[in-house]
């Protein structure tokens, strides 16, 4: 498995959300806010449900979706990785899926935003998980 | 909310820092500044993501001469309490923040020195309470409405480093501009890694205490819909119509407000300023060059009384 996948909503039983990383303002680039509304479906479903993704890890990940008074929904986003309800998770694996989660939202975003772009940045201020040049 | 206190600050940088911490209650924040010496005030501010710290080399010369100097940690920044949320930040909010700073301490006859996010909330503070101001210092900044330089229109890395969640994770969860950026923005990094980058780095210790590196980058209008354009707009014109003494100072090597651009057009906008003068430095020319600007200032100062 090499791919973000949107998936189904998984089952729960004796998970939890474990957050990872937050988004107040997902319109600053409204392209942004866009790609979530049209890869979630989020015109019609609202605040029913979070979106769910499965990382290349196997670990499936919640975009939790914020709703602010005033502006277009959503307006912020909050990641949570879904694991076993009392067991840890291993923050190498947590950063690796987060870039390449940021990296698929990159990819659908679509131009002038690339994911070429994204990893030049990620190797200038050398951040560990981008593929080398 | 949290609150970072100075014992943060590495043994080995705690001398170059030797200051008494003092605090005050802004718009409901609590915000650190250092008030050393006596005389005619002079206020140092700092932009993203530096603090007090940047002035280290400069505070010294100038109260040595004879001056006041205050220095501030923006709210979000420093030794000064960091909101943990993004709408907790504003362009007028900040300057509302400093404006506070300054009525509580009941300054006049005050000298700004303005650098980078320093710029539009000083200059702003200097236009709307003009009897409060008696000069200004301008460096490495801007103050009109778009966009501030051709960097910042650059997907790759300026908008890109700030974007929706990339944002929190490169500037938040990896430190991208309070560690590798501003190292990027010095001349002799070496020595920047060596006597500084800690400083900086243990002020902003975890992601949600660096929020603000990648919000105020959020505040910069890219087209005349962004939520500053007006205020920027509004500061261009107070700024074109004023007539307090202006020092200019800028790095040479700048390549984020490069000093052909940016202090040829702040001289357009003030005529009557002295300089620009250039001294080695990138964007955070302090770090560089920070004994020969507060020379400048110095000397500045002093034609102003007249000596």
């Amino acid at each position: 498995m090499t791919e973000v996948a949107v998936i189904a909503k998984p089952d729960l039983q004796g998970k939890r959300l474990s957050f990872a990383l937050a988004e107040d303002c997902v319109a600053h680039y409204p392209e942004f806010r866009d790609f979530f509304v049209r890869t979630f479906d989020l015109d019609r479903k609202g605040l029913a449900e979070p979106g769910f993704v499965r990382a290349p890890s196997g670990i499936t990940y919640a975009l939790v979706f914020i709703g602010r008074s005033g502006e277009p929904f959503p307006s912020g986003v909050e990641i949570h990785a879904i694991v076993d309800a009392l067991e840890p998770l291993d923050g190498t694996i947590l950063d690796r899926d987060l870039w390449l989660i940021l990296r698929w939202m990159i990819g659908g975003v679509g131009a002038p935003w690339t994911v070429e772009d994204f990893d030049r940045t990620g190797r200038l201020y050398r951040v560990p998980t981008p593929p080398p040049a | 909310m949290t609150v970072q206190s100075e014992s943060a600050l590495p043994a080995t940088l705690r001398a170059q820092w030797p200051y008494v911490p003092r605090y005050a209650n802004v718009n409901g924040w609590r915000m650190h500044y250092i008030d050393e010496g006596e005389g005619d005030p002079v206020v140092l501010l700092h932009g993203n993501p530096t603090w007090g710290f940047l002035y280290r080399n400069m505070i010294g010369p100038l109260v040595n001469s004879g001056r006041r100097v205050i220095v501030p940690d923006m709210i979000g920044f420093g030794l000064s309490e960091k909101p943990t949320r993004e709408a907790a930040h504003s362009l007028d909010g900040h300057t509302a923040n400093l404006t506070a700073l300054m009525r509580q301490l009941d300054l006049t006859r005050i000298t700004l020195v303005c650098h980078d996010w320093g710029g539009p909330t000083g200059l702003s503070f200097a236009m709307s309470n003009p009897a409060r101001v008696r000069a200004l210092t301008i460096m490495s900044t801007w103050a009109w409405p778009l966009p501030p330089a051709e960097f910042h229109t650059r997907i790759f890395p300026w908008r890109m480093m700030h974007a929706p969640l990339v944002g929190p994770y490169l500037l938040g969860n990896h430190r991208a501009l309070a560690g590798r950026g501003v190292y990027l923005s010095v001349v002799n990094r070496e020595q920047f890694a060596h006597a500084a980058q800690g400083a900086y780095e243990a002020a902003l210790p975890d992601p949600a205490t660096r929020l603000l590196t990648w919000v105020w980058p959020r505040w910069i209008p890219l087209d005349e819909n962004a939520r500053a354009y007006e205020r920027f707009r509004w500061l261009e014109q107070e700024l074109s119509r004023s007539k307090f003494p202006t020092l200019i100072i800028w790095g040479r090597e700048d390549e984020v407000f490069d000093a052909t651009t940016f202090s040829n057009r702040f001289k357009q906008l003030l005529p009557h300023a002295e300089g620009p003068h250039l001294v080695t430095g990138r964007h955070f020319l302090q770090e560089d060059s920070g004994p020969e600007i507060a020379g400048l200032v110095r000397s500045f100062l002093k034609r102003l009384d007249g000596g």
